[in-house]
C-alpha cells in the first residue's frame, strides 16, 4: 500500500487538474437543464399552457422530483457517464502513451501491473464520483424544481418495471443511496472496454471513439428483438440493472445475477487489457 | 576493474524488416561517462529503450546491474534513472509537483529541501510553482533532468540532454554531469547527435551507424592521427587532381580539404601535385581533426565500401 499511495495520489492529482471532471460536471448540468425544459414543455402541451414547474402534469403523486430523478439518472447514466468514464480511461492509458507520460512513469520503480491497477482504480473512483454527482444533481434539481412525493413507477414507461411500483418518499431516498454504488459498479464494464481498447492504441481519441462505438452498437443490438438471445451476454443489457433497487420488493437474486454477469465481462476485458499492457512495448 | 553496470551481448532489435540494432556489444563500467553517438536512425533511441525495459531485444541480451531490464524493469529503476527526449510531462502540473510525485513513486518521499536543491541545480527554482504548460522546450529538458536526479541514481541515462538548451545551460549541464560522476560516483550514459557535446564530456564514445557499432573508444583516439589540412582556391579541382594520384581526401567546407587518414602524402608532395594543375594552396596545417570531422570521414568511408 505504501508503494501504491504516491502513485495513486499522483494519478488523482492529474485527473483533478485535467479538464475532464469539469467538462463532465458541465455536461451533467446542461443535461439536467435540458431534461427540466423537456419535461416542462411536455407538461405545458398536455395542460394546454397551464403547466407549473411543480407537479406539472397527471398528479403530484405520479410525477414529482423523485420521478424526475429516476428518468434523469437513467438517461444520464446510460448516455453521459459511459462517455466521460470512457474518455478518462482512454486518456490515462492511450493518451499518456501518446504524450510520453506513460514512459516517464515506466522509468520509475513501479511494476506495470501496479501502474495498470492504479489507473483502473482512478477511473473507477471517477465513475463513482460522476454517478454520485449525477444522482445528487438529479435529486436536488428534481426535489427543488419539480417537487416532493412518493416514487411511483408504471409498467411500460422506459421499461422501469413490469408491474406497478410505489415507494414512500423516505424509502425511495434510501434506495437511491443503494443505486449509487450499484450504478458505479455497472459502469465498470464500459470503462473496462475503454481500458481494453486503450491498451492497444496510442491515441486517446481513437481509443475513446472505438470504445464508444462498440458500446453504442451493443446497445442497439441489445434493443433489437431479433438478437434477444444475445442479450444476457451483452454488458449493455445489464447496465440498467440498478433499476431493480427501485422496486417495492427487490429481487436480489436477479440483481446479483445481472451484476455478476457485468462483472464477468469486466474481468474478461480487464484481463485482456492487463495482458496487453504487461506485454506491449512502449516505443 | 570497476563493476559492469550495463552490458549488452550481440544485442539486436528489428522493427518488421527494418534492423534497428544489430550485434551490439557494449559495456559501461561504474563511474564512467559513456556517450552514444550516430546519425538519425543509427539505433541510439532503440538501444536506450531496450536498456530501460520499454522494448524487448529481438536477439542477444542486455543486462543493467546484472538484471534483465525487460523482466526486472522495476528493480532496475530502483537504481537507474532514464530521461528520454522529448520529455513526456503533464502541462497542468507544476515543476515541483512533477519532481515530488515522481521521486516518491516506489520509494519514500524526498525532503522538500532536496527538491529545492535539485530544482536550483537545473535553474528552475524560480519557476518551481509554475505549470509546465508555460515552460519552453529547454526548461522542460531541465525539468526532465531534475526528475531524473531525484532520488540520486547510481546510473543516469540521458537521451539528447543538451537538446534545446542555450550555450550557458549546456556549460552548466556539463558541470552538473561531471560533478555527479566525480563527487557522487554516478555512472552516466549519454545519447546525443551533438558530437561536440559528447567530445567535451565522455570518457568513452560509441558511434552507431545503421544499428551497429561503427567505432568506439576514447574521443581523443577516435579523432585519429594528425593529418594534413589544406585551404585552396579551388577545392573541387584539387580533389580531382589528388584523385588522379590516388590520394583520397575529405572536403572541409567549400575551400578546404583533409587528406584522408592513411594517405601517405606530405604537404610538399601535395603542393607538387596541385601547383602544376593551377591550384593555389593558401593555408595549410598538420593537425588532429575534430571528432565530427573524424567520424564524418569514417561514415563516408563506410558508405563508399561495397555492401
Amino acid at each position: 500500500m505504501m508503494m501504491t499511495a504516491p502513485l495513486l495520489a499522483f494519478e488523482l492529482k492529474k485527473l483533478w487538474r485535467s479538464r475532464r471532471p469539469w467538462m463532465a460536471l458541465a455536461a451533467i448540468a446542461f443535461f439536467l437543464v435540458l431534461m427540466l425544459l423537456g419535461f416542462w414543455l411536455y407538461a405545458d402541451k398536455q395542460t394546454g399552457g397551464e403547466a407549473e414547474f411543480r407537479y406539472t402534469f397527471e398528479n403530484e403523486s405520479y410525477f414529482n422530483g423523485l420521478t424526475f430523478t429516476v428518468y434523469g439518472f437513467w438517461f444520464g447514466f446510460a448516455l453521459l457517464l459511459p462517455v466521460f468514464v470512457t474518455l478518462e480511461a482512454a486518456a490515462s492509458l492511450a493518451g499518456e502513451r501518446d504524450s510520453g507520460g506513460l514512459r516517464l512513469l515506466l522509468v520509475r520503480p513501479v511494476t506495470r501491473t501496479r501502474l495498470f491497477a492504479v489507473k483502473w482504480g482512478v477511473t473507477m473512483l471517477f465513475a463513482l464520483a460522476l454517478a454520485g454527482a449525477l444522482l445528487g444533481a438529479c435529486l436536488l434539481v428534481g426535489l427543488v424544481c419539480v417537487g416532493f412525493g412518493d416514487l411511483t413507477l408504471y409498467p411500460g414507461v422506459l421499461q422501469m418495471t413490469d408491474v406497478y411500483q410505489r415507494l414512500p418518499q423516505g424509502e425511495a431516498l434510501r434506495r437511491f443511496l443503494l443505486v449509487w454504488p450499484c450504478a458505479a459498479l455497472l459502469l465498470m464494464a464500459p470503462s473496462a472496454l475503454a481500458m481494453c481498447v486503450a491498451a492497444f492504441t496510442r491515441s486517446a481519441v481513437h481509443a475513446a471513439g472505438v470504445a464508444l462505438a462498440i458500446y453504442l452498437v451493443l446497445h442497439v443490438v441489445a434493443a433489437v428483438p431479433f438478437f434477444q438471445d444475445l442479450r444476457p451476454f451483452l454488458f449493455t443489457s445489464q447496465i440498467g440493472a440498478w433499476r431493480e433497487l427501485l422496486h417495492e420488493d427487490i429481487d436480489w437474486a436477479r440483481l446479483g445475477g445481472e451484476v455478476l454477469r457485468a462483472l464477468s465481462v469486466t474481468c474478461l476485458l480487464l484481463g485482456v487489457a492487463l495482458w496487453r499492457f504487461r506485454t506491449g512495448e512502449e516505443r | 576493474m570497476s563493476a559492469r553496470i550495463i552490458e549488452t551481448t550481440n544485442l539486436g532489435r528489428r522493427y518488421g524488416a527494418r534492423v534497428a540494432l544489430h550485434g551490439l556489444d557494449l559495456t559501461v563500467r561504474a563511474g564512467q561517462i559513456v556517450g552514444i553517438a550516430g546519425p538519425n536512425g543509427a539505433g541510439k533511441s532503440t538501444l536506450l529503450q531496450v536498456l530501460a525495459g520499454l522494448i524487448r531485444p529481438s536477439a542477444g541480451g542486455a543486462r543493467v546491474f546484472g538484471l534483465d531490464p525487460w523482466r526486472d524493469r522495476a528493480a532496475v529503476m530502483q537504481r537507474a534513472r532514464f530521461a528520454f527526449a522529448p520529455p513526456g510531462l503533464w502541462g497542468t502540473l507544476t515543476a515541483r509537483e512533477h519532481v515530488v510525485a515522481l521521486a516518491a513513486i516506489g520509494r519514500s518521499p524526498v525532503a522538500a529541501a532536496e527538491v529545492d536543491t535539485t530544482l536550483a541545480l537545473v535553474g528552475l527554482l524560480a519557476r518551481a510553482d509554475d505549470r509546465v504548460v508555460t515552460f519552453s522546450f529547454g526548461m522542460r529538458q531541465r525539468l526532465a533532468l531534475a526528475i531524473a536526479l531525484l532520488p540520486r541514481p547510481e546510473l543516469l541515462v540521458l537521451d539528447e540532454p543538451a537538446e534545446g538548451l542555450d550555450p550557458l545551460a549546456v556549460l552548466e549541464l556539463r558541470a552538473i554531469l561531471r560533478r555527479l560522476r566525480d563527487e557522487h560516483g554516478v555512472t552516466l550514459l549519454l545519447s546525443s547527435h551533438l558530437l561536440l557535446e559528447l567530445d567535451a564530456l565522455v570518457d568513452h564514445l560509441v558511434v552507431l551507424d545503421q544499428g551497429a557499432v561503427l567505432c568506439a573508444g576514447a574521443p581523443s583516439k577516435l579523432r585519429g592521427l594528425r593529418r594534413v589540412w589544406l585551404r585552396v582556391d579551388d577545392a573541387v579541382r584539387a580533389r580531382e587532381v589528388l584523385a588522379t594520384a590516388s590520394v583520397t581526401c575529405t572536403a572541409d567546407g567549400d575551400d578546404a580539404l583533409w587528406l584522408d587518414a592513411g594517405a601517405d602524402v606530405s604537404l610538399i608532395t601535395a603542393q607538387a601535385l596541385l601547383s602544376p594543375a593551377g591550384v593555389t594552396v593558401h593555408e595549410y596545417a598538420n593537425r588532429q581533426p575534430s571528432l565530427e570531422q573524424a567520424l564524418l570521414a569514417r561514415l563516408r568511408a563506410k558508405g563508399a565500401q561495397p555492401a
